[in-house]
């Protein structure tokens, strides 16, 4: 472990200490802890140090957001927000906008991807956001929803039609035109400030439209999502990892039938698939990290097989974790319950299990023509 | 285009390296053959994900950044059009357009 993820692990464990379970219930995490982290640059650790952020490597990161999954996904939730963030600064926009936007996301401010609308979730192409240049102006018009993070946001990276493809500009929430109406009831990730949001005529500096506008929507929302998705497969990999350890515990104490439950063979054969379930999501997000650190080309192939197969492991491995700890883990916002709400979300985000499967298949048969 | 131009064209690949490695990667990937003046996109053998797959090949295989600015269509439409965008990231030519 470097001494930089030994650092973040330990700030982020302080931070959360055990308020997880509280933060859930009132569906908010503290404004003073979020900004911290964001100063501090760990909630997109991925920033380059010359931004001002901790350059950590996609397997640190990794390994990071899976820690800050195994204790608290609303924050996880967060990270992989503002770490999306920063990497579609990083990937489309030009070197001024980087210099520009990249030192806030490590510096205090915190920001929200808005991609979904009421008539466009798995069917992006059908976004009606529409960014257009105006004199020395650029002007957003459009509604989004489920914006994770909007609640808290400070800039919004809103992805949108533009000229004859897509568009991606930096909308301050500040700025007028900009309206937000948190989600009241999510599922899951309760504190992670999901937000519906209008933008009325919105007018902004015609360097917040990022620079690689104009290209293709398939080839923007692809470059944002591959890190999205490899965040959010590492936070399946934490939840995993924190189901396991809570079933462990729990299977090894609590005596039925004159022996303890983890010596029942059928709640043996829980733990079994529970710790494949954990490893293999590990083995399989640590293969995309790889991908993403040697710059490899199918990177955005393996961002999708991680996010697919992590995320339902973390739906039938909370599952199953509930199983075990039966009445001790039915409680609303106990670990393993999160989990169970959690890890459902997951499955939908980032592309849903469908749309993975969708595009699984779709590579394989380009594979084999 | 005329299938003799193609022809013409791919043989001309022959000598551009970079022109003839990014077609042996496409057939390689999705299986067709492409001459260098083909539109990619037209043909329908991209994916939505391979799109991006091809700038990520362009940056590793010949060791260019491709930045925002650059990421358009017409930088990727065709084989050609990349191998131009190649030259023009290591420095060999100034941009023409």
């Amino acid at each position: 472990m470097t001494e930089s993820l030994w650092q973040a692990t330990r700030l982020v464990t302080e931070a959360v200490g055990a308020h997880a379970d509280s933060w859930d219930r009132r569906g908010r995490l503290p404004d003073a802890v979020v900004r911290d982290l964001s100063r501090r640059g760990l909630l997109a650790a991925q920033i380059p140090a010359e931004y001002g952020g901790l350059g950590l490597s996609s397997r640190d990161n990794g390994e990071f957001t899976a820690h800050v999954g195994s204790l608290c996904s609303s924050l996880r939730s967060l990270m992989t927000s503002q770490g999306m963030a920063a990497w579609t600064l990083q990937r489309l926009a030009g070197a001024g906008q980087q210099a520009a936007f990249l030192p806030k996301l490590a510096g205090g401010k915190l920001a929200g991807v808005a991609f979904s609308e009421p008539s466009a979730g798995s069917d992006l192409s059908a976004i009606r956001t529409e960014i257009r240049t105006d004199g020395d102006a650029v002007v957003v018009q459009g509604e989004k929803v489920w914006v994770t993070g909007a609640a808290y946001a400070d800039l919004l990276v809103v992805f949108g039609s533009y000229r004859e493809g897509a568009g991606v500009v930096i909308v301050p929430t500040a700025t007028p035109g900009v309206r937000i109406h948190r989600v009241a009831d999510p599922l899951g990730c309760r504190a992670a400030g999901h937000a519906d949001v209008r933008l009325d005529e919105v007018r902004l500096p015609a360097d917040h439209l990022l620079s690689a506008s104009g290209a293709p929507l398939a080839m923007l929302v692809t470059a944002a999502l591959t890190y999205g998705r490899i965040s959010v497969a590492w936070g399946c990999v934490g939840m995993l990892r924190a189901c396991l350890a809570a079933s462990i515990r729990h299977t090894s104490v609590r005596v039925q039938f004159g022996k303890p439950l983890a010596e029942h063979q059928l709640v043996a054969r829980h733990l079994g698939e529970l710790a494949a379930a954990a490893q293999v999501a590990t083995l399989i997000c640590e293969h995309a990290s790889r991908c993403w650190d040697e710059a490899r080309s199918d990177l955005v192939t393996a961002a999708v097989l991680a996010k697919h197969v992590a995320a339902r492991n973390a739906t039938q491995g909370a599952a199953a974790a509930v199983q075990l700890l039966a009445s001790a883990g039915a409680r609303d916002s106990h670990p393993v319950a999160r989990a169970y709400r959690d890890a459902k979300l997951m499955e939908i985000i980032e592309g849903s299990t469908e749309i993975c499967q969708l595009l699984l298949a779709e590579h394989a048969l380009a594979g084999s023509r | 285009m005329t299938a003799s131009d193609g022809q013409l064209a791919t043989e001309a690949a022959a000598t551009d390296p970079v022109a003839e490695r990014l077609l042996r990667f496409l057939a390689d990937r999705t299986k067709i053959e492409y001459t260098t003046d083909e539109d990619l996109f037209a043909r329908g053998g991209i994916s939505s994900l391979f799109a991006m797959e091809l700038v990520l090949h362009l940056e590793q295989q010949f060791g260019v950044a491709v930045p925002g600015p650059e990421l358009t269509m017409d930088n990727f439409r065709t084989v050609q059009a990349m191998a131009a965008l190649v030259r023009r990231l290591q420095g060999g030519e100034p941009n023409s357009s």
